[in-house]
């Protein structure tokens, strides 16, 4: 009865692994929704951002400010890499930590003042056994990253970009491009490359001066507060990319863990049974003999 | 008229209301139906959105008011009622942005706009108390 009790114990054992990947897909699941939901609610504001740029734009405003302009020469720059605090999540801190120590290596070379922060314990325990120096470590963005905490972290880098002591700002992490799509990439945020909203008014050229705005205090003033404005919702963007995408990939990979305990318990099933059937046919086999022996 | 308040987070209002008072980067505007077309920059401060005899208090962070056909739209990147401030914390803030250098005309900006941001806040919380 040996093999067929240890296939019985493993098949138990897997068992109850499947009711925790069951379960940590369904909680993945209802998280991936209340994060998807605040992304919902956050597009509004970029939304209307993007309108407001526009309708800047049709006023006939030059688009123009320091954190717009490139650096002629890029000696201080920052690497931010958003990272997942927890694992089982498939390839997804796998695939940002490949592209981001490329970047990282890419950076090195060409700045001489590199500094690297990385949000989530996945990376940074990854950083740590691969011995690269991290310069700052945020392990309090869960699945929801809180306007407010991102503020703080943008209002650092407005601060040092304009105070000149930050050229660039790079930052990894995983984009969310549809729900059964999410790519990890590196972005530049500063300088800002440009404002939503500025490029697709091609067409809206003849629009120009069609709503006789008022502008406290005035068009260029705005302008002055909008650009910051729009970077910190691309940072805080990203960060809610990444929450969605971190959930969508621990739902996939734990659903997928779920199927492949399913098809295990069906293997072991059959194994076990073959075993018992054999033990069975053997013992039979056996009381058989035997008292053909006797009746001999 | 309609009055919505949108933050990065979410859309904290979308109501109709009757007059709005908004903090502008220089002081206090009043908006009442009809408003001609305005795009103005907000400062740290409060706004009151009134309607049907009731007036709701909130202390909003900078960004942007526009008023386009009937519709005051506030984009800011806090919208927090006047009863939530923790005052406490806010002067925590403010003590510790009087204790910041502010050697270059750049940092003193980073101090100014500290400055200003703790002490609306607790002008709006005392008000609405």
């Amino acid at each position: 009865m040996a093999k067929a009790r240890a296939l019985d114990r493993r098949r138990k054992s897997i068992r109850s692994i499947r009711k925790i990947t069951r379960t940590m897909e369904l909680i993945s699941r209802a998280r991936f929704k209340k994060a998807m939901d605040r992304a919902i609610a956050a597009s509004a504001y970029t939304k209307r951002m993007t309108k407001l740029v526009g309708d800047l734009v049709r006023s006939g405003l030059p688009v123009s400010h320091p954190l717009l302009l490139p650096r002629e020469e890029t000696n201080r720059a920052i690497l931010l890499v958003l990272t997942a605090n927890r694992g089982l999540c498939g390839g997804y801190n796998g695939s940002i930590m490949r592209l981001a120590t490329a970047r990282y290596r890419e950076l090195r070379e060409s700045v001489a003042e590199l500094k690297l922060e990385v949000s989530g314990k996945r990376g940074i325990s990854a950083l740590k056994f691969r011995g690269v120096k991290i310069d700052e470590r945020y392990t309090h963005f869960e699945d929801k990253p809180a306007f407010e905490e991102v503020n703080l972290l943008a209002d650092r880098y407005l601060d040092e970009f304009t105070t000149g002591r930050l050229d660039r700002l790079d930052i990894a992490y995983t984009k969310f491009i549809s729900s059964s799509r999410q790519q990890a990439v590196v972005e530049t945020l500063l300088p800002l490359a440009g404002l939503e909203g500025f490029e697709e008014d091609e067409e809206g050229k003849e629009h120009i001066g069609e709503t006789p705005y008022e502008f406290l205090p005035s068009a260029a003033s705005i302008l002055d507060e909008v650009v910051p404005a729009s970077f910190k919702v691309k940072l805080f963007k990203c960060f809610l990319d990444a929450a969605v995408s971190e959930q969508i990939a621990r739902m996939v990979s734990m659903k997928a863990a779920t199927e492949n305990a399913d098809e295990m318990i069906g293997m072991l099933s059959t194994a076990y049974n073959r075993a018992r059937q054999g033990q069975i046919t053997g013992e039979l086999l056996e009381i058989i003999g035997g008292a053909e022996a006797l009746n001999e | 008229m309609q009055c919505i308040v949108v933050t990065p987070e979410r859309t904290v209002r979308d109501e109709p209301a009757e007059f709005v008072a908004v903090t502008l980067f220089d002081g206090e505007m009043g908006i009442a139906p009809g408003h001609t077309p305005l795009l103005g920059r907000l400062g740290f401060g409060e706004m009151r959105i009134s309607q049907d005899d009731r007036t709701d208090h909130y202390y909003i962070e900078g960004g942007f008011v526009e008023v386009l056909d009937d519709v005051v739209t506030v984009l800011t990147h806090r919208a927090i009622p006047a009863g939530q401030i923790d005052v406490e914390v806010a002067e925590e803030h403010l003590r510790s942005a009087l204790a910041k250098e502010a050697r270059t005309p750049e940092l003193m900006a980073v101090r100014d706009r500290a400055i200003a941001q703790s002490r609306a806040q607790i002008r709006v919380a005392e008000r609405a108390q």
